[in-house]
């Protein structure tokens, strides 16, 4: 059984799964990655259980990053499961509603790998 | 009433835009232009919606012990932001066409910079599946270009006058990456 702390990344954008997925396989962590809300939603179905960590987009097709967080609050198991925003957005309007959502913590882009790292292990003990 | 850019009299409005800036058309009739050394500007244009925007941005150069890729993370913020800006006014990602200019190596014996600028972005471009309809990169000179976030027309010509050496920003101004636990 690994101890690698196991993140879950949500965004559209193929480059920036790619940069996540370099950052975050180096420092260590076990890294899934899903396109958007509804490719997150039914990868958990089947894998939620090994998740530690999920750090979602906003602004995505088909489902975004606030119903996401709703939808995953919604389920008993990921009630206390840290979700963290990465974004390009930073309005306190935005961040408000995250919060109402049930995120954790918001992340503004470009992220700085030591510097999510360090969230990420924060977030996660 | 729908503003028509063929109907329109007089000028359009000259918008600069600079190292580390993204700007998208308002809809009243603009022109969005930079001169580029070694950076890249990257018009987008979604057809349909009739809205384009540009970005403008060089990235840095791999640091010592940080092997050869340059840092690609800024240039990927600003790609998204741009897409994002253009997605709300209308635009869709699908739908987008994109022109890249620059990417020019203007100091011999130096990193061909302006190389891997331009290997950027046709690979973001080509990873999110983004048409890219005109490549005027590479060279040793600096361009001007114009762009009309309309029409989606641009002119890209070669400038004489001295670009200053650009240093990359890997930053916006406002603070990035920092956690705000809720």
């Amino acid at each position: 059984m690994s101890e690698n702390i196991h993140v879950l990344t949500v965004d559209d954008s193929a480059s920036m799964r790619a940069l996540l997925r370099s950052a975050l396989t180096s420092r260590g962590y076990d890294v899934s990655q899903a396109e958007d809300g509804v490719a997150a939603l039914e990868w958990l179905a089947s894998n939620g259980d090994n998740i530690d960590v999920i750090v979602t987009d906003i602004n995505m097709p088909r489902m975004d990053g606030f119903d996401l967080i709703e939808a995953l609050r919604e389920q008993s198991r990921f009630r206390d499961c840290p979700i963290l925003v990465l974004s390009t957005e930073s309005s306190d309007e935005k961040k408000a509603r995250a919060r109402s959502a049930g995120a954790t913590g918001w992340i503004v882009k470009p992220f700085d790998a030591e510097k999510l790292d360090t969230a990420l292990r924060r977030v996660t003990h | 009433m729908r503003y028509d850019p063929d109907l329109a009299i007089g000028e359009p409005a000259r918008i600069t835009v600079m190292q580390g800036q993204v700007y998208v058309g308002s809809g009243a009739p603009e022109i969005l232009t930079t001169v580029l050394g070694s950076c890249i500007a990257c018009c987008l244009f979604d057809p349909l919606a009739r809205v384009g925007g540009m970005n403008h941005f060089l990235l840095a150069e791999p640091t010592a012990g940080r092997g050869t890729v340059a840092d690609e993370n800024y240039g990927v913020y600003l790609m998204e932001l741009l897409i994002n800006q253009m997605m709300t006014r209308g635009g869709i990602k699908s739908r987008m066409k994109a022109h890249i200019y620059g990417g020019a190596n203007m100091h011999s014996g130096m990193t061909r910079i302006g190389d891997a600028n331009a290997r950027f972005a046709v690979k973001f471009l080509d990873q999110e599946r983004i048409p890219l309809a005109r490549d005027d990169t590479g060279g040793v000179l600096a361009r001007r270009v114009d762009f009309d976030p309309l029409k989606g027309r641009a002119r890209s010509r070669i400038v004489e006058e001295v670009v200053a050496m650009s240093r990359p920003i890997s930053r916006p101004q406002s603070s990035g990456g920092e956690l705000e636990l809720f």
